[in-house]
Order: structure tokens, then C-alpha cells, then sequence
């Protein structure tokens, strides 16, 4: 047998990979847990809090992490890709791509003494591009594996990291290496992508640059956050009138997404409250099609946003301008009032962006012809009494790579397929 | 007497120190007696911090660590693991809680936060000065689960396990299983019908030898602790055995001379005495229904050998390490009145609908009208600013929008009115709204401050709605049938929230312990909660979690023990003069009186302590101490809170 072989691969370690991994380590499977980035977290991890309750997600994400990372039944391969998933006889061969990160893992201590030095700064991805990191870097304070990376694409080889380096971890010459395995399930854990709000022209996200996305607010209202306040893009000015526009990108048939993504209501209302606490005095509106609080707790806390002050308009915004102080104008059609055309002023909008499916993986299972459902996730053949299944025998899917979910449903869904990959395992022995 | 003590003061991110003054903290404790190092940490839960505390046990030989973080509640466990990895005993450590009960209750005042931080943290080590290094109890599980109910969730959940290769006893109350799904009829989203699949679950069922199923089963009580529950069940009989030829069952059913109401079709029809609620329903084997027989006999007279109306009662006990509960929901009733609700029979529920659908031919139709404009009310007895159902039943805009759908597909001439509040077709179910829309059906929406009203005029039928759509103008339908989208409730279990202990939320239903961190688990540890009866879900929903809960409750009692905390009750038996006292108020039943070299003295049984604490101050003798919480302990603590703060 091979040392990297294993009961069950699982592809992605974002909360639903890392919640089946759990599963299933815990009933004595060995798991081998697969993650394109450089750490395990997935999007979780960046979020502020989290609705209903308003938990710190990073409270609940990290020692999940760590739990996750120190199980030892898992074993984590970060920066890498499954190339390819064949079936052999009762099994699958899989091939899997480590990405060279630059660093040797087992060396870095993650003192960080490479990023001081590092004289080339980008945008931070992790925090949407509201501050910098440097080329080399740890990508957030809480990663794991908490070790730097180099992004070559931006590096300019000075040498710099590798000279200050104490512990000799920076080594230039990492290749991508390919390796084999054999397992016995897969659970597909791959989560989703983020709309692009620059895609909805309309709302002139990337132009004005005081319309920002939801995920760009999570992250100014993270405990963690970049400037320790709310500000707005354009001149720093704490906001005084914020806008949501929900449904951005998602029940919307120009932008080829018809479904509803089943968070934006939800997360909005959440950042709502938050920013009553983080800005006292702002005003803040939402406008929406239908209010969709749905999940255990949610009406509750709907109700409860608007006993706050926070404003409810339906009405889809049309289209935005932008004013000379950088302000906007949102234009739309009040529903409630004769459906009149008007147009508010607010400082700041936040675009409430849905949800899409995240990487085609149809290509990784070749000849065993992976399905997809009219919307490019991943399809659940039986989803009523089989809800973990898809098109391949031993191939199991969790969380919002089958679909949109929040939290609570990503982890229930993660049950699912951990029990169902587990019942097939047994059925193998 | 710890003297080497490592103290951690987290920052969470910014959730404790944008109100506490974490470094003046730390400053001060360190200053307390047998505190060696003290520390911040941003994340104290990441792992690069466990990884740091590690370190310094190692380095500066450190006997007891306290961090001062969030609630013991969330992160206990992960610190005793990383103290435990440097080769610390797990319960040489104490977690303060400075986030729940210092930042987060006391935002609005910093400076007294931070004091009230300090003496805390110096109670907390105080405490850990005391700690004494234990070893958990360990105590063996059977392989085994019941279920409490049969429905779709409960039968997946079942037969999950049972792959798994747990045993399962899966307990139903009625004579038949599939609750509530198989009434249901076509299901969104993929129209298949409830019944053939609640069929399709009770044949898998039936094929697991490691898989017993009992109906007509009530739980009578349950005692004993995760690992070994022992559930006493009671039987009803059927009064018909399995096997029963067809057309004696088809003369007996015939000549039965008792008609009662059919629950199934919510007393839409009739059904004898001797029955099968409805034809294809599981197990195909009839029962008696004796609360309603008069014992008249006809029906022995056709089938001697298959029916015997005096089978009696059995009674069966389980032991069992983990109980499932799956106890489903049922729809809500709506009040006399409600919408005109039993004063008109053609005001339906929704489920009455479906039930209807199922029933009617080629023509849908309702106390003897064909039926053509149907209005339907939603978010009836879910949402409601007052009584007691604030919350949203999740399922129903789907179930109403599907069953819209349906019925212009089964039926011709059906048009359709939806008073609603907000269209809650979330995720993919949307396409189902839009199909809706693209059929015709027309969407009128009300403000929860002003419902619609249904007004009976004579035989007709009006509803009268503001619709907020059209700037609140006034406008009214005259339908055929008004169909009241009514939510759910918990399913009525009285008896067994009394047995089981498990705790239910504001909306009465079966609450979890954390509804991200473990969300099928309950505070009863080895009672796991799924499907409706934790909250409203819809049938894919209940199946997720029933799968979720087959797998926690499989991880946790498949390896045939389980670790339990050390922190029990503990009699010093020389002291002990045997009261009684303490048995008496102890609610778990963890107590014994033993003989004890001629002495009768009280004896804990850890499997079943919980450390509650109830006993030691009852105890006369004081001959009682809880592990981690006795006399020294808390007498430190209290001196350290009651300190003046430097």
C-alpha cells in the first residue's frame, strides 16, 4: 500500500470538507483532505460574524481547523489540485498536483521575517484588495498550515526572503510534483464562487468606487478588519447612509442566473445589524424582492433588524449613478407605491452578491461522466432519499458544491455525504 | 499546589479587546501568585497559538495553564487537547471566560469590564492552583440505536445505520410508517410521489437483518446513560397478523360495521374500523383500530386465523448507546374562524388540498363543487406578530407554488391566486416560482399588518386583500376553494419530552446545542435530534439531517466506548453516615447505597453522574465533593473575585 492511500479523498477543505473529513476520520476512516489554497478554511474564514446567532465565525472556523488539521486520521495537502479521479476495480486512482509554494513546509516556523523584508507589495486577496501583503507571505493570520508562500507571478527573485530566512525554508527551485494514490470514495467538497458584481454593469461596481460587494463588507466588519472601522473607498469617509441592493446577480435571468442564491437576504441583515452597532448613527436601507429569512431563527432575526431601524424597501434597483461628491443615486421602482419610479441618495452601496457554482470538475473524472444540474452544480440523481450521491458510484457530494446553502445546511449536508460515503466504504470491505 | 502556571489572555480577533484592555490584563495577573508567564494572544484558538502555548509548557516546565477566552461552552475541549500534546494533564487546566461574561455583556463600559476581566482571570487561577491532574472515565457503548419515528427521516437515518453496521431498533407510534411524507402526494421539486417512496425506504428497511422495526410502539421510559440507554417499549397489537389473504381482508374490511373519520385524509373521508389508512400504505398488513371497535366480531367471522382481537399488549426493552429522535412536525390548525376555517367547507389547509388532489378523478373537486379559482393564503399560523409561531415554516411557498403547478397539470381550467407576504422559493426551488409565474398564476401581496379577509356569502366564497403591489388598492377574488398555506408545528410529544429531558427552543421545537458546531446534538449527551422536529425543513432537508445525525451517532458509539469527564461527584466514604439525602435529589439516578466494610455509605456511578453539583450541599456530613469544583477550589476562586483590583 501506499502512504498516501486512503479511505476517502475529500476535495476541498472549506467548512463542508473539513466537517465530512471530521465525520469521517471519527469513525476510523483514513482521510485524505485536498485544498487548492494555501490554506484550509475556505470562505468561512473570512466572514465576520455569522447569522443567526451573530457567532465570531472565526471562533467557530479555527478550531474546527485545527481540529481538522490535528485529527490524526486526515492528511491536509494545501496548494494542490486532483488532476485526475479513475475508477480501478472496486477503487479510484487518483493523481493530484502539489503547487510549489517556494517555501519548504516543513522548515518555516512562520516568523514572517521574509514578509518584512519582501520590497514588492500587491493586493491582499484575502482582504478583496483593501490593503497589500508582500510577494511572499502567510495568506491570513490564522492559516494553516501557517507557513509562507511565494505568489512568483509578482516576485521579482531579489533574493531578499531568502537571505533573512532563519530557518532556510525559501528554495526557489520547487517544481509542481504529481502524485498517485488509491481510494475508496470521494466526497466533492468544492464550494462555490462569488458573483462578480463587475458583471452587472448597471450598478457600476470597479467604476464608482464607492459601490462595494458584500464579502468586501465582511471583511471591514471582521474582528480581524483592515482599518478597524467602516470607511468608505473613495475618501475615507465613515458612511452616514448605506444602501443594500440585493438579489445582485442572482434571480436574474440577464446574468444566466435564474435561482435565488439562499444567503444574501440573510447576510445582509446580519451586516445590517452589525453596522448599527459598528456605525450608530448611519442610516441603513435595504432593497429587495422578497425578503427571505427561511432557516431556524431567521424571521426572528429579521424581525428583529427592523425593530432596530433598520428600512425595507421592495423595489429592484435599476441602475446607479454616481454623484460628484461620490455619492450614488439608486434608481428604482418603488413596488409598494405605485410602482413610481424614484431615486435615493446614499454614501455608501453594497452590492448583496449571489452565489455560483465553483469549479467544473467534469474534466478531473474523465470517462465516469460527472453530472451537472441545469444551474453547472453538481447533480444529486436522488436528491430527496440519496441527497449525497451524484452521477459516479463512490462519489459523494457536501455543501454548496451541490447547490446554494448557508452554514447550518452546508454542515448538515456534509452529514449527509459522510454517512453516505461511509455506508459505501462498508459495503466495499 | 500548582506553582508554574501559564496564563493566556486572548484579544479574539478584536471581539474581547475592543472593549477589554487585554494588556492591562495581563500585566496585572502576572503578578499573581504561581502565575509564571502571562500573555496575549490575537487568536488564542488558532493554531499557531496552540502550537505557541505548547512551546512555553515545555520550555518553562509549566504545570497548569489558564486562557482567558470565550465561553468554556465553545472551546474547553481543543485547549485540554493542546495541553494534553505537551504532555500536560487536561485538567490541570481552567478556561475563563472573559467574552460572554466580560466584552460582550459589558460593551458600553470598558474600564469596569477590564477590572471585572481581572478578578475573573485571577479566580480562574486561583482555581487551577488547586487542580489535580485525573483520568477520564471510560465507559463501554453498544452498538446499537433506536429511532424514535418512522418517518422519511427516521426510516433514512435507519437504514443508514444500519449500513454503517450499527444495530437499530426504529420505535414507531402508528401502525404505519412514512408520517408525514406519505400523505403528501407529489413533492417538489422533482413531483415524485411521497408514498412510492416511503414504500421504496420500507422494503430497503425490511432487507437489513441489523434493522428491527416496531409500530404501533410507544416509549414507555428510558434510563441509563450514552453508551447504554435501556428504553422500555410498549406494543399495541394490530389484532390482525401478517399474511392475511387479500379478499378475506377485502370481506372483512367490507363487513366491519364501525365508520370513523380517516386521519390520513385529515376526515376528508372514511374509513372502518379494521383498516389500512390508505391502499399501498407500509407495513401492508391492516390494524384495528380498538378505540373505535365495538368487538361486534364480524370481521373474526371472515378470517379466524389471521385476525384475534384479544392479542395483548407486549412490552420490550432496548439497550441502546444512542437515541435518535425523529419525531417529525405536525401541520398547523388553523383556529375556528381563521380565514373562515371550519365555517365553510370549502376553506381547506393546504395538506387537506394535496390529500384532495390525490383523491379526485378527472375534475377537482370539493364538497360537491368543481372547483376552477383557487385563492391561497400563505404563512397561515407561521410569521405571526402575535401568538405563538413567529417562526417561518421554510417548506410551505415551495409546497404552495408546487402544488399550483400540479394542479394545472392534473387538472384543466385551474386558476390560481397567491396572497402572500414574501415569495420564499429560496435557492434552486426559484425556478419553481418562475414556472409559476409563466403559467398564469396570479401573486398578490398583503402587509402582515393587514391580512386578507375570506367573506362567506351564503354557498360563495370572497376574498378581500390590500394588495401592496398595486399601492394597497382593494381587491377581491372570488374563488371556489380558499386554501390556507398553514406552517408547522412540533409534532405533539408531551410524553416524550418528558421521558428524554431534551430541551426545546422559543419555537418549541427540540433545540441543538450549537446550530453550526453541532447542530443534531443535543445538551442529553447520545440524544440526537433530526428532521422537522428540530425545526421546519422540508423532505431533502429532514433527509440531510437524519444522514448527519446516523453519522455522529455512528462515530460516537461504533468504537464500543466512550470517554467521559472526570469531573463526578465523590464521597469521602469515612464521612459518610448514610442519609439518603443525596439520592433523593439526584435526577439521574446516580447514586447507590453499597456496604462498605459494615458501613452503609452512598457510592457515585460515574457512567451516569453528570457532575451537577446537586448532592454536596444537601450532604449533611459534607462528605461530598465535585471533582474540579470542591470546597478549596471555590473558596479560592471566591477570595480572587473578591479582591480589591490593583
Amino acid at each position: 500500500m501506499n502512504r498516501n492511500d486512503a479511505d476517502v479523498l475529500v476535495i476541498g477543505a472549506g467548512i463542508a470538507g473539513q466537517e465530512a473529513s471530521l465525520n469521517l476520520a471519527n469513525m476510523g476512516f483514513r482521510v485524505l483532505l485536498v485544498e487548492r489554497d494555501a490554506s484550509i478554511g475556505g470562505k468561512m474564514i473570512q466572514l465576520s460574524k455569522v447569522f443567526p446567532t451573530l457567532d465570531c465565525s472565526a471562533c467557530i472556523a479555527t478550531p474546527k481547523m485545527s481540529e481538522t488539521a490535528r485529527h490524526p486520521n486526515i492528511n491536509i495537502h494545501t496548494l494542490s489540485e486532483v488532476r485526475s479521479v479513475v475508477r480501478s476495480g472496486k477503487h479510484f486512482d487518483v493523481t493530484i498536483r502539489r503547487h510549489p509554494r517556494y517555501v519548504d513546509e516543513t522548515l518555516c516556523t512562520g516568523c514572517q521575517e521574509c514578509e518584512f523584508k519582501c520590497p514588492v507589495e500587491v493586493e491582499d486577496q484575502y482582504n478583496y484588495g483593501m490593503i497589500g501583503r508582500k510577494a511572499i507571505y502567510i495568506p491570513f493570520n490564522t492559516a494553516i498550515p501557517r507557513v509562507a508562500l511565494i505568489d512568483i507571478d509578482q516576485c521579482i527573485l531579489c533574493g531578499a526572503c531568502e537571505r533573512v530566512c532563519p530557518a532556510d525554508a525559501i528554495d526557489f527551485t520547487q517544481e509542481p510534483e504529481d502524485i498517485t494514490m488509491r481510494v475508496g470514495a470521494v466526497i466533492l467538497a468544492t464550494g462555490f464562487s462569488l458573483f462578480q458584481a463587475g458583471k452587472k454593469k448597471e450598478y457600476g461596481y470597479g467604476k464608482f468606487r464607492n459601490v462595494i460587494h458584500a464579502m468586501e463588507m465582511d471583511r471591514l466588519l471582521s474582528p480581524t478588519r483592515a482599518y478597524n472601522t467602516v470607511l468608505r473607498p473613495l475618501d475615507g469617509k465613515v458612511p452616514e447612509n448605506i444602501a443594500y441592493v440585493l438579489c445582485t446577480g442572482s434571480r436574474d435571468i440577464s446574468m444566466d442566473n435564474p435561482i435565488c442564491s439562499q444567503v444574501c437576504c440573510m447576510y445582509s441583515i446580519k451586516q445590517a445589524q452589525l453596522l448599527m452597532g459598528a456605525l450608530p448613527l448611519a442610516d441603513i436601507t435595504l432593497y429587495y424582492i422578497d425578503i427571505r429569512a427561511f432557516g431556524k431563527g431567521f424571521e426572528e432575526f429579521y424581525q428583529q433588524s427592523k425593530d432596530m431601524g433598520v428600512q425595507f424597501v421592495k423595489g429592484k434597483i435599476a441602475k446607479i449613478e454616481e454623484r460628484e461628491n461620490g455619492d450614488l443615486g439608486l434608481f428604482y421602482e418603488d413596488i409598494e407605491h405605485m410602482g413610481e419610479s424614484k431615486e435615493a441618495q446614499h454614501d455608501l452601496v453594497v452590492l448583496s452578491v449571489g452565489i455560483l457554482p465553483g469549479t467544473d470538475l467534469r474534466s478531473v473524472f474523465e470517462d465516469l461522466r460527472l453530472e451537472l444540474d441545469p444551474s453547472g452544480y453538481i447533480g444529486q440523481p436522488d436528491e430527496l432519499v440519496h441527497p449525497g450521491r451524484t452521477s459516479v458510484a463512490g462519489v459523494f457530494v457536501a455543501g454548496t458544491a451541490s447547490g446554494p446553502m448557508d452554514i447550518p445546511d452546508s454542515i448538515l449536508s456534509a452529514g449527509a455525504a459522510s454517512a453516505e460515503a461511509a455506508s459505501y466504504l462498508r459495503s466495499l470491505e | 499546589m500548582r506553582e508554574k502556571i501559564g496564563v493566556y489572555v486572548c484579544h479574539c480577533g478584536g471581539n474581547i479587546s475592543d472593549t477589554i484592555d487585554v494588556e492591562r490584563v495581563r500585566e496585572t495577573v502576572e503578578k499573581y501568585e504561581g502565575v509564571s508567564l502571562a500573555k496575549t494572544m490575537l487568536l488564542a484558538c488558532a493554531d499557531s497559538s496552540q502550537k505557541e502555548i505548547v512551546t512555553d509548557i515545555g520550555e518553562n516546565h509549566l504545570d497548569a495553564i489558564v486562557v482567558a477566552s470565550c465561553s468554556p461552552k465553545l472551546h474547553l475541549n481543543p485547549f485540554r487537547a493542546t495541553a494534553e500534546r505537551a504532555n500536560l494533564n487536561p485538567f490541570n487546566y481552567v478556561q475563563v471566560n472573559i467574552r460572554e461574561q466580560g466584552s460582550w455583556a459589558h460593551s458600553d463600559t470598558p474600564k469596569e469590564a477590564t477590572e471585572k476581566a481581572i478578578r475573573l482571570v485571577e479566580a480562574g487561577i486561583a482555581r487551577v492552583r488547586h487542580s489535580r491532574p485525573l483520568i477520564p472515565v471510560e465507559i463501554s457503548a453498544v452498538n446499537t440505536a433506536a429511532i424514535i419515528g418512522a418517518g422519511v427521516s427516521g426510516l433514512r437515518a435507519a437504514i443508514e445505520l444500519a449500513d454503517m453496521g450499527t444495530e437499530v431498533f426504529l420505535i414507531e407510534r402508528d401502525h404505519f410508517v412514512g408520517g408525514r411524507v406519505a400523505q403528501w402526494g407529489a413533492l417538489a421539486p422533482t413531483d415524485q410521489d411521497g408514498g412510492a417512496i416511503v414504500a421504496d425506504l420500507f422494503s430497503e428497511a425490511k432487507r437489513r437483518p441489523n434493522l428491527t422495526l416496531l409500530t404501533g410502539a410507544d416509549l414507555e421510559s428510558v434510563s441509563g446513560c450514552v453508551g447504554s440507554y435501556q428504553l422500555s417499549v410498549r406494543i399495541r397489537p394490530r389484532y390482525v397478523k401478517p399474511g392475511i389473504p387479500g379478499d378475506a381482508l377485502a370481506q372483512a374490511i367490507q363487513r366491519c360495521p364501525v365508520e370513523v373519520k380517516n386521519e390520513f385524509d385529515f376526515g376528508m373521508a372514511l374509513r372502518k374500523a379494521i383498516y389500512l389508512p390508505y391502499a399501498a400504505a407500509v407495513p401492508s398488513t391492516p390494524a384495528i383500530d380498538m378505540a373505535s371497535c365495538t368487538r361486534c366480531g364480524a370481521c373474526v367471522e371472515v378470517c379466524k386465523e389471521h385476525i384475534d382481537l384479544d392479542q395483548p399488549d407486549e412490552t420490550m426493552t432496548i439497550d441502546a448507546g444512542a437515541i435518535l429522535l425523529n419525531t417529525g412536525f405536525d401541520p398547523y390548525e388553523p383556529a375556528e374562524g381563521e380565514y373562515g376555517y371550519g365555517q365553510h367547507d370549502r376553506v381547506i389547509t393546504l395538506q387537506e388540498l394535496k390529500r384532495l388532489m390525490e383523491k379526485s378523478g378527472e375534475k377537482l373537486t370539493c364538497a360537491g363543487r368543481s372547483i376552477e379559482h383557487i385563492a391561497f393564503i400563505y404563512c397561515v399560523g407561521s410569521r405571526q406578530k402575535q401568538g405563538d409561531n413567529h417562526h417561518c415554516s421554510r417548506y410551505c411557498c415551495t409546497a404552495a407554488i408546487h402544488s399550483a403547478l400540479q394542479l394545472k397539470q392534473k387538472f384543466a381550467d385551474i386558476h390560481t391566486f397567491h396572497f402572500y407576504r414574501d415569495i420564499r422559493t429560496y435557492g434552486k426551488q426559484e425556478r419553481l416560482y418562475e414556472a409559476s409565474g409563466r403559467q398564469g398564476d396570479i401573486y398578490l401581496k398583503f402587509s402582515e399588518d393587514d391580512p386578507p379577509r375570506v367573506e362567506t356569502d351564503g354557498d360563495d366564497l370572497r376574498v378581500h386583500v390590500h394588495d401592496l403591489l398595486t399601492d394597497g388598492e382593494e381587491i377581491t377574488v372570488e374563488p371556489d376553494l380558499v386554501v390556507l398555506v398553514t406552517g408547522m408545528v412540533p409534532s405533539r410529544q408531551e410524553s416524550l419530552t418528558q421521558i428524554l429531558k431534551v430541551p426545546v427552543g422559543r419555537d418549541r421545537f427540540f433545540n441543538e446545542i450549537h446550530p453550526k458546531l453541532r447542530p443534531v446534538e443535543t445538551v442529553i449527551d447520545g440524544v440526537f435530534i433530526s428532521g422537522s422536529c428540530q425545526g421546519p425543513k422540508n423532505a431533502a432537508e429532514a433527509v440531510h439531517s437524519a444522514l448527519s445525525a446516523a453519522s455522529k451517532a455512528h462515530a460516537k458509539i461504533s468504537k464500543g466506548k466512550i470517554e467521559l469527564d472526570p469531573l463526578l461527584a465523590t464521597v469521602d466514604a469515612a464521612a459518610c453516615e448514610w442519609c439518603g439525602k443525596c439520592l433523593d435529589i439526584c435526577t439521574y439516578d446516580a447514586i447507590q447505597q453499597v456496604d462498605t466494610d459494615g458501613k452503609q455509605v452512598a457510592l457515585i456511578i460515574q457512567a451516569k453522574c453528570k457532575g451537577c453539583g446537586a448532592c454536596a450541599p444537601v450532604c449533611p456530613q459534607d462528605a461530598i465533593d465535585i471533582i474540579g469544583y470542591s470546597n478549596p477550589e471555590i473558596d479560592a476562586m471566591i477570595d480572587a473575585l473578591a479582591e480589591e483590583v490593583v
